[in-house]
């Protein structure tokens, strides 16, 4: 019974663990993953709304207003949000915090709600000059003595992994910067120059699904197109493109249909345009946990046959030493069908009860490893349960193992005969 | 009742063959108590297999209720047996981990009856052999005639054709011997159910009404019956076992 109760809670742990993973993985990844979206970009580019030259037809790959305001009319599109990148720039704040860096995106910033973005402080200002933080560039600020002190440290002893962990606490550090005004840095012929003042209007909350601790590598600040085209003109940014519209470097789709995904795509892809999803990165992320799901379940099934077969071998010894009062069943009027029967019976009794303490194991090693999980890897949002619908599962296979452990025995127990296990020496 | 048809037994040793029982034949009618007497090697207890079909004959017939059991097959034999045979055991053969009532309850349980009748049928079988207030004993707890008590009420639960009791006494003092004889006796009288009592020992065999002697696998003739006790011929004499063919030796005729 010690062997079914193992392989019960090795299978109810297995299923346990394979859910527990699943789960952290649609919220902690394929949750960031944002499987309702489209990604579209201008064909002919690298993504960043540019083409080269003024070629004829150049301008035909390019992701313009009017292409989405088309796609803005495609069914199952829930709401479209356009994005132009400026670039990666140093932050200086008016205390005087630097930032080592951040992508400013152009974009419309009363459709950041839509896109699934919750504000922390402020919201979405629309006058020339204001800006959007998301979590993950509140986060990094630190004053300019710390700073190149630490830079200058890593520069000389890039190994030390001291440096790593003190560089590591002063970047995951969220600071306070709604409402402060910032100055973004930028090259221009190898010369410094700084942006004129940008107010944080807003501050983003750790996207919904996301852990803080992967948030904070994302750092974006949001401006809205006009700010976009003042700090172009301010800081001397280049803007190669031909077109008299307004170009974008990407497209978010949302959609209110996974199903809709791919035809939408085709029809994107109608406009001279690229289209991406993440449903390939989900399929291979559902695809390696089937395959830990199928290792896990492996062993639980390989425990259980190896209780079986010490059930097999148990029941056999218990057979032949009830073999005489098998004989005066049968002697009595017992018939084969009624002997094994009663063997199978008393086979599946002693799964049932090994499945029951299996579930007491189960719990016991799971509340272990999640004490575990939590001590060593300190990883939150990976907990483990026994969810209701693993305890019939593993009592099944409990009572399967040991009916089917007991066919053996109890055809065994059901062909003796009687006479010769009467028999007195 | 019970009729036996020229059943013989032979039982394969190597190339050898050993002829155990020749040509037995004899009838017993319903309600009679027979003793199958006989000493160690004559035959009885292969004779009391063959006729409980738990061995099937080399040659012969065996009708029991008018149904020649030697044609069926094994299943068919426990199902019979459940409803036709009891058997009372030399060594009570009950089963330990069961209460008395239980032990008697079991032949009932394979036929599938409810447990209120079986226990209700039980008490009265125990109440009748006078053991009814040792119903929730295990065996162990029981004296050797007691258990033997148990085993008796046993057999008659299912209201069996005929019940076979291989040496009832062998493991009892000659009181409690007496004491077993009498109560199957009373039973005998009062169920009316035939009794095949296999026996070596001359005193059991000459209390019942008839007895069939065996010697070396063939009847013996009632003349040659000799009573241990006065040196003389047997209790019964040829007239007391009528319709029992007796095998004569000399000639090796049945007649």
């Amino acid at each position: 019974m010690t062997g079914i109760s193992i392989g019960c809670a090795a299978i109810i742990v297995a299923i346990s663990i394979g859910n527990g993973a699943q789960n952290y993985l649609e919220t902690e990844i394929i949750g960031g993953m944002k499987l309702d979206e489209i990604t579209v970009t201008p064909q002919g580019s690298s993504g960043q709304g540019e083409v080269s030259g003024p070629a004829p037809g150049a301008d035909r790959g390019l992701l313009t207003d009017d292409k989405v305001q088309v796609i803005q009319g495609f069914d199952h599109v829930k709401s479209v949000i356009a994005t132009k990148q400026l670039g990666y720039f140093r932050a200086i704040s008016s205390d005087n915090l630097i930032n080592d860096g951040f992508n400013v995106v152009a974009v419309d910033l009363s459709k950041l709600k839509e896109q699934g973005n919750r504000f922390k402080e402020g919201g979405a200002l629309e006058q020339i000059g204001a800006m959007v933080l998301n979590y993950g560039a509140t986060t990094g600020w630190k004053d300019a003595e710390t700073s190149e002190r630490l830079m200058n440290m890593i520069n000389t002893d890039p190994n030390n992994p001291k440096l790593w962990e003190e560089y590591q606490m002063y970047e995951s550090t969220v600071s306070e910067m709604h409402g402060k005004n910032i100055q973004l840095e930028s090259m221009d012929a190898d010369k410094k120059q700084l942006s004129p003042q940008l107010y944080v209007g807003g501050v983003l909350d750790v996207p919904t699904g996301r852990d803080a601790q992967f948030a904070f590598y994302d750092r974006k600040a949001y401006i809205s197109f006009d700010t976009a085209e003042w700090l172009t003109n301010s800081l001397n940014l280049q803007n190669r493109t031909t077109s008299k519209q307004r170009v974008y470097d990407s497209l978010t789709i949302k959609v209110d249909d996974l199903q809709s995904i791919k035809p939408l795509e085709d029809l994107i892809s109608k406009l001279a345009l690229n289209a991406s999803d993440n449903l390939a990165m989900r399929d291979q992320v559902a695809s390696q946990l089937d395959t830990f799901k199928a290792i896990a379940l492996g062993i639980g099934v390989f425990i259980l046959l190896l209780a079986s077969i010490s059930i097999i071998v148990a029941m056999t010894m218990s057979t032949h030493q009830r073999r005489r009062q098998i004989g005066i069943m049968k002697v009595l009027g017992a018939n084969m069908p009624q002997i094994r029967n009663m063997f199978i019976v008393e086979a599946s009794l002693l799964g049932l009860l090994g499945g029951l303490l299996g579930i007491v194991f189960a719990f016991l090693i799971i509340k272990g490893l999640n004490s575990f999980i939590m001590a060593s890897a300190g990883m939150s949002g990976l907990q483990i349960a026994v969810t209701l619908e693993t305890l019939p599962i593993g009592i099944a296979f409990a009572v399967m193992t040991g009916i089917f452990s007991g066919i053996y025995p109890a055809i065994s127990a059901a062909r003796t005969n009687a006479l010769l296990a009467i028999k007195r020496d | 009742m019970l009729r036996l048809e020229n059943v013989s037994h032979s039982f394969k040793n190597g190339n050898e063959v050993l002829k155990v029982l020749h040509n037995i034949q004899f009838e017993v009618q319903k309600g009679e108590m027979i003793a199958l007497l006989g000493s160690s090697g004559s035959g009885k207890s292969t004779l009391l297999n063959l006729m409980a079909g738990l061995m099937k004959p080399t040659e012969g017939h065996i009708y029991i209720a008018d149904q020649d059991i030697v044609k069926y097959g094994e299943n068919k034999l426990a199902v019979f047996r459940r409803k036709h045979i009891g058997f009372i055991f030399q060594a009570y053969e009950l089963i330990p981990t069961l209460t008395i009532r239980e032990n008697v309850e079991l032949p009932l349980v394979f036929q599938s009856v409810s447990p209120s009748k079986r226990r209700k049928k039980a008490m009265e079988l125990l109440e009748m052999t006078g053991i009814g207030d040792k119903a929730s004993l295990y065996p162990s707890q029981l004296s050797g005639g007691q258990q033997q008590r148990v085993s008796i009420a046993r057999s008659l639960i299912t209201e069996p054709s005929v019940i076979f009791a291989d040496e009832p006494t062998g493991n009892l003092d000659t009181k409690t011997e007496e004491e077993i004889i009498r109560i199957m006796m009373a039973l005998n009288e009062s169920m009316k159910t035939t009794f095949v009592i296999v026996t070596h020992e001359m005193e059991v065999a000459a209390q019942m009404k008839k007895t069939i002697m065996l010697r070396d696998g063939y009847l013996v003739q009632p003349e040659d019956y000799i009573t241990p006790a006065a040196g003389q011929r047997g209790p019964n004499g040829p007239s007391s076992l009528p319709g029992v063919p007796v095998h004569t030796e000399e000639a090796g005729e049945v007649s």
